[in-house]
């Protein structure tokens, strides 16, 4: 079963064994507002887990993605390059960024469920 | 994240802006959409059919009295004498350096002279006027009470024949006419800050808000799209239109941000000494405008590099939907302003080759009956 989680920075996570997917929220890139282009990492890119794997170039801003999972790049999601607007259309389809390999797996539960992520949402609305 | 704009100045469509789900930031202390669904759109929209903006944050100066007319011939280096009466005309106020305090457009009234200065100078403008007013003219900000609207784009006629009647197509660009539309003085003119055919309609704030709902109503078989401070910003940048604070600002002097064209030497002008200093020398920068070629989006600050030399800053950057590149404008060393010029502009650490390319990106499409004297 796929599992879904989030991060208080607004991406999503799809867990499928060791192998995610991530992208960022419906709520973050309503913020962000049109996206115009994403700079994403390489195959085979090593990230530890909070650090920067990328950054949206949105017309409201420049910013940056964090990865929420330790772990090695496997697959790339290069028809963003040409499609960047799929993350405004479709955050949690369409518009997914990049699969990693997860090293660590109790990192896992770190990552807020979709009930906690809510409510973080109305804390950051009602701010 | 969302704004709660509690402390901010709310303009008569406030209401209208919310219910469109416009997403509201503060703007020199006015709540605005920077946009209601997508920037983008809004922007193509006015290239394509037409958009509706809420300017009502600008402010409106008026300058009475028998002298007003030598009083801002005094104060800026564009000849108003150059228009007459329901002509405009854009200009600049200098401080005795020959930097620019403001850019505005001045309106001549049969009588008055009507000065439209930006929002975040209003302060500095106004006690400006009052420490020079040599002329005892009276100096009078109505913005309080004007509301400002202006539509955009090639259908903005039509759209404006259905709600002023259909003279108004006969209004030339930069000219006015101040008319009594159901029961309520209005200024109409046509202009704008896009680079498309269009009207800004001044109305009284507390009743202003019958001719946005006009507007919305008879533009929506003309594709009339409402446009946050976004595409605005997109639509003068595609236009090379400057905006203080990005390409002018008290320490910019005409030449250098290639307003050379307003400043007229047959008259007398606070500065004029400076600024003919500034045209006899060799410029030291140049306002240029440039198109990224690698994927990116240049914004305000970003330093300009050649040969690996800081060369320049860009004042202003923009993702353009209509012609699908990032562009901008900045400042670079004169020597290297010269069109098809590669630069280097730093993203975050990292180099993004750009080059320089004409102003504007988009020509305008302004209807120019009158000839403009560049």
């Amino acid at each position: 079963m796929i599992d879904l989680k989030f991060t208080k920075s607004h991406e999503w996570v799809k867990l499928d064994g060791e192998i995610v997917t991530i992208g960022i929220t419906d709520y973050a890139q309503h913020q962000l507002g049109d996206v115009v282009f994403i700079e994403l990492p390489e195959m085979g890119d090593k990230f530890d887990q909070g650090s920067q794997f990328g950054t949206i170039e949105s017309t409201k801003a420049a910013t940056e993605l964090f990865i929420p999972l330790t772990g090695e790049v496997v697959e790339i999601n290069s028809e963003l390059s040409n499609n960047p607007q799929w993350v405004n259309e479709n955050p949690l389809g369409k518009g997914w960024m990049i699969k990693i390999k997860v090293n660590i797996l109790s990192e896992m539960g770190s990552l807020l469920d979709e009930g906690s992520y809510k409510k973080i949402l109305e804390d950051e609305i009602n701010k | 994240m969302f704004l709660k704009p509690m402390n901010l100045k709310k303009t008569p469509f406030f209401e209208r802006h919310i219910e469109n789900n416009g997403r509201m930031v503060d703007f020199s202390g006015w709540a605005l959409p920077v946009e209601y669904k997508s920037l983008l759109q809004e922007a193509k929209a006015v290239r394509n059919s037409c958009g509706l903006f809420d300017a009502s944050h600008m402010g409106e100066i008026i300058i009475k009295g028998q002298k007003a007319f030598d009083f801002v011939q005094r104060l800026t280096p564009n000849d108003i004498g150059l228009i007459d009466v329901f002509g405009m005309q854009y200009n600049v106020f200098l401080n005795p350096e020959g930097g620019i305090i403001d850019d505005l457009m001045v309106y001549r009234l049969e009588q008055d002279i009507l000065c439209v200065v930006n929002a975040s100078n209003k302060e500095k403008v106004l006690n400006w006027l009052n420490s020079q007013n040599e002329e005892d003219v009276e100096i009078l900000d109505i913005s309080d009470n004007i509301a400002l609207i202006s539509l955009q784009g090639p259908n903005s006629c039509e759209v404006s024949e259905k709600v002023f009647g259909k003279d108004i197509s006969n209004l030339k660009y930069m000219h006015f006419l101040k008319k009594e539309f159901k029961d309520q003085e209005i200024i109409i003119s046509r202009s704008g800050y896009t680079g498309e055919d269009g009207f800004e309609i001044y109305a009284d704030w507390q009743k202003a808000c019958c001719w946005w709902d006009c507007l919305v109503e008879e533009g929506r078989e003309f594709g009339l799209t409402l446009c946050g401070l976004g595409s605005r910003d997109v639509l003068r940048i595609e236009t090379g239109y400057s905006l203080y604070g990005h390409e002018i600002d008290d320490s910019t002097n005409p030449y250098e941000a290639s307003l050379g064209w307003i400043v007229k030497m047959n008259k007398n002008f606070i500065a004029k000494e400076n600024v003919l200093r500034f045209k006899k020398n060799i410029l030291k920068r140049k306002k240029i405008g440039f198109i990224m070629k690698d994927r990116s989006f240049p914004r305000q600050g970003y330093k300009i590099y050649s040969d690996g030399r800081e060369v320049g800053e860009v004042c202003s950057g923009a993702y353009s939907p209509n012609i699908n590149k990032s562009i901008g404008m900045a400042y670079v060393r004169y020597d290297l302003a010269a069109i098809g010029t590669i630069i280097d502009v730093e993203i975050r650490n990292k180099f993004y080759k750009a080059e320089i390319s004409e102003l504007p990106f988009i020509k305008a499409k302004i209807k120019k009956q009158v000839s403009i004297d560049i």
